[in-house]
């Protein structure tokens, strides 16, 4: 799934004055600077009163796709059945969460978890943040249902509706919702989270929904979820291999079927993109760099556990030292999709169309560039209790 | 609507500027024994903040900052760039300011820190910052 990993965005920009009261947690300057960027941290306001969840406060833009655009959709509803469907898998052939989980209905369930929480003991803690940032992300999958659904031109009319477009966003869901299950349960029989605090910070964050500035416009939309989706690849990928470094296969394998999923997905959406930038390069480019300015916002950026007014921040700045995922990650994956939907040949494009290419052609080195100065400074260490792990302290 | 904002926008920047520069009028009578002081002390040490605010940029630190925001953010040689010019204003986006600040800090050797940074949204606060952070720097 796309949004579920945490888009621990990185890069940070010292931004002139927001509303995003970032309180004292002492941060590094390097880190705060990388996440501050692409994190739209920045754009959240903490309400003053305690204990609230942040809330978005740019201005939330609506359906700025002309309606001459959306009959566009329409007509590649053929295309979209033949071409982006084939990315569904059969359900009857899909793993389930059960799979990947000790039986409950066999004799050795018992000595099934008992493994499974020898192995979770060698598992740091730092390990566990990230999972269980990642897991609460994949949790909020109703926004994200929500989002694709806000899109003009594909949105799901009624719910059960058999455009081609609705057809994949239903079984998109029911095939994410997966992720957020299998990582729910191992995280519960694991024994090393506090369960009652990630499900609080769930159920706060689906409260908080999000906006992605995608302004119901698929171009917007699709460029966004290609770019997630790509993003959860690589943090799952992560995930995957660190669990492995820990000695905890059974996670790690976990983890990698979950980014094999996300990796079809990215197949899909990229797709979708680059059938866009066939027939409309001009508004496509344009779409993407409008994107990329407004920075691709994390799904999870609203997240609130009831205790921390900077718990995104914190998590990300976890995620980050861990390699998870990292500014370095944006700029690839920035790099990638510039290559796949080869926008530097590009060609017909109006004078804004190449200010708009040039743009994006040139954004990833800077951001390179940038992080690889913001690495070589001095970097103060510092900590942040996290609630999902029982209170205790892990550097950020 | 668009006029209407253009000049809140301007009135803040001036309202800034004449503040600065009541501080720096405020302060005129305390720099006399101060001034005592750097004869006895030679280089007197810049504890206080009132001396600190009171030190606007100097004009060569203000024309340094504006070389490198021009070049940073390609501006034709007819975009007029002045001290209170605001790095928005002339259609810098956050990855624009972070690297001006970067730049900055190159050119001038020097370190600036986050809570300082979210201040400066202009070339005037960009340049007093510098010269602030140099004679830290040389003090020390």
């Amino acid at each position: 799934m796309i949004f579920p990993v945490a888009h621990y965005l990185w890069l940070a920009a010292l931004i002139c004055v927001r509303c995003l009261l970032i309180n004292s947690i002492c941060i590094s300057q390097v880190k705060r600077i990388l996440l501050i960027f692409i994190s739209e941290c920045r754009e959240v306001e903490n309400i003053k009163k305690p204990f609230s969840p942040p809330r978005e406060v740019h201005v939330q833009v609506t359906h700025s796709m002309p309606p001459p655009k959306v009959d566009l959709f329409k007509s590649l509803d053929d295309w979209a059945e033949k071409n982006i469907l084939v990315h569904l898998k059969d359900v009857e052939k899909c793993w389930q969460a059960s799979d990947y989980l000790p039986d409950p209905a066999s004799e050795g369930f018992e000595e099934q978890v008992k493994e499974l929480r020898e192995r979770s003991k060698e598992i740091p803690d730092d390990y566990f943040v990230v999972l269980v940032g990642d897991m609460i992300t994949e949790e909020a999958l109703p926004t994200y249902q929500t989002m694709l659904n806000t899109l003009d031109g594909v949105r799901d009319e009624t719910g059960a509706s058999l455009t081609s477009w609705a057809v994949w966003t239903r079984a998109w869901t029911a095939e994410e919702n997966r992720h957020g299950d299998l990582l729910n349960k191992y995280l519960y029989l694991s024994g090393r989270v506090d369960m009652r605090q990630i499900e609080k910070t769930i159920q706060y964050l689906i409260g908080s929904g999000m906006d992605p500035r995608t302004e119901n416009s698929p171009y917007l939309g699709f460029i966004y979820t290609s770019f997630q989706e790509r993003a959860t690849f690589i943090s799952h990928g992560n995930t995957a291999r660190l669990a492995k470094e820990h000695g905890d296969m059974k996670l790690a394998q976990i983890c990698g079927t979950i980014a094999a999923d996300e990796k079809r997905h990215e197949t899909a959406y990229t797709k979708i993109v680059e059938k866009l930038f066939e027939i409309d390069p001009n508004d496509t480019v344009l779409a993407l760099a409008d994107m990329m300015r407004k920075k691709i916002s994390m799904p999870a950026h609203l997240m609130y556990d009831g205790q921390d007014d900077n718990l995104f921040e914190n998590f990300s700045a976890v995620a980050q030292r861990l390699g998870v995922y990292t500014a370095k990650d944006y700029a690839d994956i920035l790099e990638f999709l510039v290559a796949r939907w080869n926008v530097e040949k590009l060609t017909g494009l109006s004078g804004e169309g190449h200010k708009a290419q040039d743009y994006v052609c040139g954004l990833a080195p800077r951001i390179r560039r940038l992080e690889e100065r913001a690495q070589g400074r001095a970097k103060q260490a510092s900590t942040a209790p996290f609630s999902w792990i029982f209170g205790r302290e892990i550097l950020l | 609507m668009a006029a209407v904002s253009a000049t809140c926008v301007r009135f803040g920047t001036s309202l800034n500027q004449s503040t600065k520069l009541n501080q720096i009028a405020g302060t005129s009578t305390s720099l006399k024994p101060v001034a005592v002081g750097w004869a006895r002390r030679g280089f007197p040490s810049l504890r206080t903040s009132h001396f600190r605010i009171s030190c606007a940029a100097k004009p060569e630190t203000v024309q340094k900052v504006c070389d490198i925001v021009r070049k940073q953010l390609a501006l034709p040689a007819e975009t007029e760039l002045t001290p209170a010019s605001k790095f928005s204003e002339l259609g810098a986006d956050s990855l624009d300011t972070v690297e001006i600040v970067m730049e900055l800090e190159e050119a001038f050797s020097i370190s600036v820190e986050e809570e300082s940074s979210q201040n400066i949204s202009s070339v005037q606060e960009a340049a007093d910052l510098i010269d602030k952070l140099v004679q830290k720097k040389s003090e020390a």
